[in-house]
């Protein structure tokens, strides 16, 4: 009874810390874009008041945010796996860029008469293609103790100059001009949910990602056993687990995440590979794994206020003359203040069995 | 004639990652990886497009230049070392913070979406008498030659001494590398930390005033193209040691320098520009490798 209390009110407190976690970045962030906007003499309420209605107004809207959200779901996830476990991967950018390009690439040089079997293709081959590429640096953190930031950072460049050397060169469309690959074929192409909205099927191999994730993370063994290596290395070693093939397995997982991310992009936002395929979608979902704390419900969030800001701030720069760049000062401060602790943040987390 | 000019084009493109790649180091000897130099830099050159358009002063320009990304790396600072953010996420968002403000401010204030030009921007002054273009090999490098060049490799032959002789330069490989040690001597880590990443802000500012003012004379959103992220490279490479750092520097300098000859001659410039990271996968596999081996031999 006095247990089942106890239990309650740690679960309480881990709750109350979460929202508070989740919210203190980003009510920082909108103080800041707040000033900016006072600054040049414009109403921050009704600006903010613009964005909300310009991103969940109307159902065409919510299309649009979600639409926006979904490569977010999938780098968030990515970012969150290897997150949990202590291996800080930020190469989850290159993963998605990667993937991109060889989903894409599945979707036009196959030949179209493999019909919708072009997308399970696809996706296949672009997680399997970033699942070997985040290998390398899961591989050598693992056995040689190569420090992670540093080899997924520059992989990300190595993945920029080889896809940009790709879509203008080898990969180069011959109608279409400058720095995009061919469209993928029409069967290739994922469904879009509510047209005219860009909105399509790859938000819903995202949801079912997240969920999976929080399936791993919460109820299977191997999940269980990276939150322990993330929480404790010497603890996991000495009941047995083996940290080098956890690491492995966590960023081998986020490089397929990443993958199908890239391909659903792909196939479903783009048809096609272009340079500058990504604006960042790695870094942000960063932010969301972050703002989520590598939970799968706060990741969901996180995604959707993100894609909320993205597809807000297109439409208020139309109609106000507000720079676009507000939300990359948004999303910047919520990630510099993302991982902040708060004087009250440890002193619940002090109370805590 | 080529090998001069291709000599001249290495130097000056070697200065601004060099100057970043300085702070960077200074800062990571004191235990702060700098994700951030590219920021700095960024506002850096368009602080140094700013100001010396409006004060017609070079000095000035490098000088403010300097000051903000100073200012910029010590307020980040203070939220890694007393907030406790964690340095490589907060680092990452400090980029994507910085073009936004810049980005901005272009937008508001200059009507302009990612270029800035103004009128009446002075350059760095060449300061050589002319007769050095003159002189073979060298003669076309020396008549281009402009203080920021000069100030980034004074620093490089003065930062080994004052690291290894000066208080300040033991307090900071102290924080950095035994922190115990500090500890005990009773210095202030956090002070110091933020100090070296006031100092990496500080040559990061000059890296992108010398990007901005070397020659083209404007800021544009994409001017730094990364070098941050190089300089980054060059440090790790260099394992934080100036000397060997400048020399990595250096050869990024060249590879930079003639990617657009290498052009000519079928290698595509894209994948050349993936070799400085390439250079530091391979290092750090090595690095790795070799402390393999020497436990193995230990145990």
């Amino acid at each position: 009874m006095l247990e089942a209390r106890q239990d309650r009110g740690v679960a309480f407190s881990a709750l109350l810390e979460r929202s508070i976690g989740l919210a203190f970045p980003f009510a920082v962030a909108l103080v800041v874009a707040s000033l900016i906007l006072l600054v040049i003499g414009e109403n921050p309420i009704d600006v903010f008041a613009l964005m909300v209605a310009e991103s969940f107004g109307t159902e065409r809207r919510i299309a649009a945010t979600l639409s926006a959200a979904t490569p977010l779901l999938f780098t968030g996830v990515a970012t969150a796996i290897c997150f949990r476990s202590g291996a800080f991967n930020v190469g989850v950018e290159g993963a998605f860029v990667i993937g991109g390009l060889c989903g894409a690439f599945v979707g036009f040089t196959l030949p179209a008469s493999f019909g919708y079997s072009l997308i399970p293709l696809a996706f296949i081959f672009a997680a399997a293609v970033s699942a070997a590429w985040l290998f390398v640096p899961g591989y050598l953190l693992a056995h040689y103790e190569v420090d992670e930031v540093v080899s997924t950072l520059m992989l990300n460049f190595v993945a920029f100059g080889i896809t940009g050397y790709l879509v203008n060169g080898p990969l180069l469309s011959e109608i279409s001009g400058n720095n995009v690959t061919p469209l993928v074929h029409d069967a290739a192409q994922l469904p879009r949910l509510l047209p005219p909205s860009t909105l399509h099927a790859g938000f819903l191999v995202g949801l079912v990602v997240v969920i999976a994730y929080g399936f791993w993370a919460r109820r299977t063994p191997s999940g269980f056993e990276g939150a322990l290596v993330g929480f404790n290395q010497r603890f996991s070693q000495a009941v047995g687990i083996s940290i080098p093939s956890t690491i492995i397995l966590v960023m081998v997982i986020s490089g397929i995440v990443s993958g199908l991310g890239g391909a659903s992009h792909a196939l479903g936002q783009l048809h096609r590979f272009a340079d500058g395929f990504s604006p960042g979608y790695g870094f942000t979902g960063m932010a969301v794994a972050l703002l989520g704390r590598n939970n799968e419900i706060g990741i969901l969030l996180g995604a959707i206020l993100f894609g909320a800001l993205a597809s807000a701030g297109t439409t208020v720069q139309l109609f106000s003359d507000i720079p676009l760049d507000i939300v990359n000062i948004i999303e910047g401060t919520v990630m510099i203040f993302a991982v902040v602790e708060l004087g009250r943040l440890s002193l619940l987390r002090r109370r805590r069995p | 004639m080529i090998v001069e000019q291709i000599i001249a084009a290495s130097i000056t493109l070697t200065t601004p990652i060099l100057l970043a790649a300085m702070g960077g180091l200074i800062n990571r000897q004191g235990g702060i990886v700098n994700i951030a130099l590219d920021a700095k830099m960024l506002a850096g050159a368009f602080i140094a497009v700013i100001v010396s358009a409006a004060t017609g002063s070079w000095f000035l320009a490098i000088l403010v230049a300097a000051i903000g990304g100073a200012a910029i790396g010590y307020l980040f600072s203070l939220v890694i070392t007393r907030a406790g953010a964690n340095m490589i996420v907060a680092g990452l968002g400090l980029n994507v913070f910085v073009a936004g403000v810049l980005g901005f401010i272009l937008n508001w204030f200059y009507d302009s979406s990612g270029t800035l030009r103004l009128a009446d921007v002075v350059l760095l002054p060449r300061f050589l008498p002319e007769w050095t273009a003159n002189i073979p090999v060298v003669g076309l490098a020396l008549s281009e030659l402009e203080p920021l060049t000069v100030f980034a490799w004074v620093s490089v032959f003065a930062l080994p001494f004052l690291l290894a002789n000066t208080r300040a330069g033991l307090r900071l490989r102290a924080t950095g590398n035994a922190p115990q040690v500090a500890r005990a001597m009773g210095v202030a880590e956090k002070s110091v930390q933020d100090a070296s990443t006031a100092f990496a802000g500080f040559y990061s500012g000059l890296g992108g005033a010398h990007l901005a003012l070397a020659s083209i004379g404007l800021f544009n959103e994409g001017l730094t193209a990364g070098r941050g992220f190089i300089a980054l490279a060059a440090f790790y490479f260099g394992r934080d040691k100036p000397v060997a750092t400048a020399l990595v520097c250096l050869l990024f300098g060249l590879l930079d320098a003639t990617q657009i000859r290498m052009q000519t001659a079928g290698l595509p410039p894209k994948l050349i520009g993936t070799i400085p990271y390439l250079m530091v996968l391979v290092a750090l596999c090595f690095a790795g490798w070799r402390r393999m081996k020497a436990k193995e031999a230990a145990s």
